[in-house]
């Protein structure tokens, strides 16, 4: 994958520490969450029951549904606990000059 | 040695724990000054108590389901639908954070088919409990929200298939529960707890690091290895605790206190070799190894005072916290409250620690021991979101969890004997014999443990 595939999805001050920011693309809906480690973005439906993680909640770096409470790591999408099996997709992201881009979607 | 005609009576040789606390700079809090100790007996207790599955089985249906424990602090659950799962044994509990603030605590069990509702432990969030068997789901508060096909169930109500709630109660910033639904008050276990930590409120305090390991003994072998001080010559290659004090406030309550910027020659007198003893260390030695860098000893300081000022001034501005009030003890000793059946607390600032002890699921011979660093919170300051919990296997170093600093050496000392204790309960002879002072808070433990098989309710 080059830089080029990446693309300005939102400021960094938009997001703050601790919180999520669904954004629509080609690929669906992705989340983009800002951990204490940096920015990292998922699918945002869960693998289990298809479930919004946007409407769920971010601790540390787990990503936690709403629905069936299944926890994933948002730093590489695996799954943490049942009732899911699947990770959720992962993409990647970078910060430049304030702007987070989100890379992997053509 | 002291000899005494009565049982429980001796002491080490030498000056008094309290001794050092009435002579420190800075004056002990009440609390500390008081002494309670009672001869509670000295017969060996019986080693099917450690290893035997019958013995296992009967505390997992007669004391846990029957006992106090905290579960997660305040912080982990800050807003209204943040909910943390605690699992002991095969039983498994939500705490859930309710939109009036308040905090419930329910089994984790669908109330239809009995599956648990949320996998793992830790923090969760659940704005609404859905089943993943058949969607059933509840509020928040635990009442029923929807019943797909509800037709079919005309038996079923809030009243009898809310989910089912447990004891909760809050204390020190923590989240106890208790799976009895008619347990007695927390503050009557608690007892002088409450009173003793006025002083020391673990409220404003947060959570540095949280270290979660398992253990290869059954979860009393291990916690017994920390209810002492006897063991620091020994484990610890250490001078300090031989002349420890101990207090037993109450069948769920005790204590002990030692000293660390100054110990006892006297105490040592009958331990092998002459370490530490002839020469005694010198006041320089002592303060070299706290560790307390760049500071010479004027005429007539202590390295126990100027090591208690140091932290006072390094400490506080490092966490901006005002510790001018703060005793020499608070500062620096070890002090360490033990609650039954599991959980320690230490008020302490250089040995700010939190303990707890408990069987890895349904396996006799291994156990869950966490660690929480907590360290003092400046009044102005917000609790900060708790990190995640490391956690080490049974053959991990704690060096591992870098964040544990000076502390990881001593705690694999401390639990590098546990494998060894395990294999010899195993094919000894005989019961384990206890010191009648040093080691009476494990006797007290076992003492109450024997109170909750012969009176507690099954769990139901």
């Amino acid at each position: 994958m080059t830089t080029d595939t990446f693309r300005v999805v939102s400021r960094t001050d938009d997001i703050p520490q601790g919180k999520t920011l669904c954004i629509s693309t080609n690929a669906g809906e992705v989340l983009i969450c800002h951990t204490n480690e940096g920015f990292y973005a998922v699918d945002n439906l869960c693998t289990h029951a298809a479930a919004r993680m946007s409407e769920g909640k971010l601790k540390g770096c787990r990503i936690l549904c709403p629905l069936h409470g299944a926890a994933f790591d948002v730093r590489d999408g695996s799954v943490l606990s049942k009732p899911a099996r699947e990770g959720l997709r992962s993409y990647p992201v970078k910060v430049e000059n304030g702007d987070v881009l989100l890379g992997g979607i053509s | 040695m002291t000899t005494s005609a009565k049982p429980g009576q001796a002491r080490a040789q030498g000056p008094t724990i309290a001794d050092t606390l009435r002579g420190d700079k800075k004056p002990a809090p009440c609390p500390l000054l008081e002494q309670q100790y009672q001869f509670i007996g000295d017969e060996d207790i019986p080693v099917e108590r450690y290893i035997d599955p019958a013995f296992f089985a009967a505390e997992m249906a007669q004391l846990w389901p029957n006992s106090w424990q905290w579960a997660c602090r305040e912080e982990h659950i800050p807003d209204a639908g943040d909910s943390y799962v605690y699992n002991i044994g095969p039983y498994s509990v939500i705490i859930a954070r309710m939109e009036d603030n308040a905090i419930k605590a329910f089994l984790n069990v669908c109330t239809h088919r009995g599956t648990r509702l949320i996998d793992g432990e830790g923090t969760a969030y659940t704005p609404a409990f859905t089943c993943p068997f058949h969607g059933w789901s509840w509020h928040l508060d635990g009442t029923v929200r929807n019943i797909p096909g509800r037709w079919d169930f005309p038996h079923v109500s809030d009243e009898t298939h809310g989910l089912m709630q447990v004891s909760c109660a809050q204390w020190g910033g923590f989240v106890f529960i208790n799976l009895d639904r008619e347990a007695k008050p927390l503050e009557d276990y608690l007892g002088v707890m409450v009173e003793h930590f006025k002083d020391f409120p673990l409220e404003q305090r947060q959570i540095r690091v949280h270290v979660q390991k398992l253990l290869p003994a059954n979860w009393k072998t291990a916690q017994e290895a920390f209810m002492e001080a006897y063991h620091n010559f020994e484990t610890h290659d250490s001078p300090h605790g031989a002349n420890a004090q101990y207090d037993i406030f109450s069948e769920y309550v005790s204590r002990f206190i030692h000293n660390i910027g100054n110990y006892s020659p006297e105490a040592l007198s009958d331990y092998p070799g002459d370490k530490w003893r002839a020469p005694p260390m010198t006041e320089e030695q002592v303060l070299a190894a706290l560790s307390v860098q760049g500071r010479t000893l004027a005429v007539g300081e202590t390295a126990r005072q100027v090591a208690a000022q140091v932290m006072r001034e390094e400490l506080g501005e490092q966490l901006g916290v005002d510790f001018s009030g703060y005793s020499d003890a608070i500062m620096l000793d070890s002090i360490e409250y033990h609650l039954f059946p599991n959980m320690f607390f230490f008020p302490g600032v250089m040995i700010p620690m939190v303990y707890r002890f408990r069987p890895n699921g349904e396996d006799v011979d291994s156990c869950i021991f966490d660690v929480l660093v907590l360290e003092p919170l400046a009044e102005d300051q917000a609790h900060p979101e708790p990190p995640d919990p490391i956690q080490l296997d049974v053959d991990q170093s704690y060096t591992e969890a870098q964040e544990l600093g000076w502390l990881a050496p001593v705690y694999d000392e401390d639990t590098g004997n546990l494998a060894l204790l395990t294999a010899g309960l195993k094919s000894s002879r005989k019961g384990v014999t206890l010191g009648n002072y040093q080691e009476a808070r494990i006797r007290r433990v076992h003492q109450t443990l024997d109170q909750f098989m012969a009176s507690s309710r099954p769990f139901k």
